[in-house]
């Protein structure tokens, strides 16, 4: 190669180095240019590329495409104080406790809330909000917390050690630690002693092409007021809710980016 | 007199011999099925056929379902070939419907054999899913339910009203 220049190129300048012609340079880029189209194109046998077989050996799976982000829409002007059908769907679903403690699991919560000035009440579920920079994911000293390339933010109980610093991390006390020893768990619904656990928009009927169970049971109960969706897709529903009517997003102010949001509040 | 004595004892003794080598010769047959340590007891599965041979299950199960278990959880690829979900499916005993409940349980009796702890079953279930949970009771594709509770909600509404 050429040795560079001591003095770096004085923009500007028209006897500037690099606009010096460089013909042996440009003799070797050319080279490799041709080298690797060549390359790409080489054929093995009558009819078979290297390139082909490569993308033949990867099949395409269906798995958590980025290009999605799933989220909600709570629109808790139609959500009413008193109902606990979402809850409840959850807890059915997952195999949660029905009668949580204090200590127990709970992936998703009622809330009444007030404004002290107004003295406007709002009524909502809280649950994790899925946020697109997850303080849990940034905390875990193992991995085990980690957002999917869909944006749902998960515990892979493999790798979680109980520490429950994603606990101390997470603003909407989404996450629980289960103390005792389980038996009983759903088949699509894992769950262990010694883990710590949260929402996962429930995840194994989204991979199916469903949706989450408090939304299907807040919609038997009559109030549709959660709407799942893909908030990348412009055509979705939730996306043109979310265009169309002023959302917030709980703790707005910590810039998580959360996938959960809120109408009406 | 003798004789007799003699004849006598010559029976007793070929009984004897008769009755030591079918002793010996089922005491052998016992030892050819079993050995010296009881092997365990694999209770047949209700599939027909395992997604790999049983040699090659026997030995690798267990990297199967770890290379598997990262795709699923991590990249949400479901309905690969070896899922800890399906194995339970066709491996669950007739009788107690589990692959742990029992000491001839499928997984659990090799486990035992071998001397293996097997965490799995801390958190995965080990039963197959039975048909009427898995249904969701609480919702109906046509939202009818929801037609339907609304209604029942504004009629409890106007009720007071009438009288």
């Amino acid at each position: 190669m050429k040795p560079e220049s001591p003095t770096p190129c004085a923009c500007g300048k028209n006897a500037c180095d690099e606009t010096r012609p460089q013909p042996e340079q440009n003799s070797r880029r050319n080279f490799l240019g041709i080298a690797a189209a060549g390359m790409a194109g080489i054929m093995l046998a009558p009819g078979v590329r290297l390139i082909e077989i490569a993308q033949a050996a990867t099949p395409a799976a269906a798995g958590a495409s980025p290009k999605v982000r799933w989220g909600m829409l709570i629109d808790s002007s139609k959500c009413t104080p008193g109902c606990n059908a979402c809850v409840v769907g959850c807890q059915t679903e997952n195999g949660l406790p029905t009668q949580p403690g204090p200590t127990d699991t709970q992936y998703i919560r009622k809330i009444d809330i007030k404004e002290v000035r107004t003295g406007k009440t709002a009524s909502l579920p809280m649950m994790c909000q899925h946020c697109a920079e997850p303080p849990c994911v940034d905390v875990c000293p193992t991995g085990a917390s980690f957002k999917r390339a869909d944006g749902i933010v998960l515990v892979d109980k493999h790798t979680c050690i109980g520490c429950r610093y994603c606990m101390m991390a997470c603003p909407y006390k989404a996450r629980s630690f289960v103390h005792e020893p389980l038996t009983h768990q759903k088949p699509d619904v894992p769950r262990g002693v010694g883990t710590v656990e949260s929402c996962t928009m429930c995840v194994h009927r989204v991979d199916r092409g469903e949706q989450p169970a408090c939304m299907v049971a807040c919609a038997a109960a009559g109030y549709n007021a959660i709407v799942f969706g893909d908030l990348n897709d412009p055509a979705s529903e939730i996306s043109k809710r979310v265009a169309q009517f002023s959302t917030k997003q709980i703790r707005e102010d910590l810039k998580l980016n959360t996938g959960v949001r809120y109408q009406g509040l | 007199m003798s004789l007799a004595r003699l004849f006598c004892h010559a029976a007793l003794l070929l009984v004897l011999a008769l009755s030591a080598t079918a002793q010996a010769s089922e005491s052998g047959v016992a030892q050819a099925t079993t050995g010296r340590v009881a092997k365990p007891i694999i209770e047949p599965a209700r599939g027909d056929k395992c997604v790999e041979p049983a040699q090659d299950m026997r030995r690798n199960h267990m990297e199967y379902l770890k290379h598997q278990r990262d795709d699923t959880m991590r990249g949400g690829i479901r309905g690969a070939k070896y899922s800890l979900k399906t194995c339970i499916e066709c491996h669950a005993s007739q009788t107690t419907n589990s692959v742990t409940a029992a000491p001839t349980n499928f997984c659990i009796s090799c486990h035992s054999f071998a001397a293996v702890k097997v965490d799995c079953f801390e958190c995965h279930a080990t039963q197959p899913a039975s048909k009427s949970v898995s249904f969701m009771p609480l919702g109906h594709p046509t939202q009818a339910h929801g037609v339907l509770s609304n209604l029942r909600r504004q009629f409890q509404n106007l009720a007071p009203l009438k009288p």
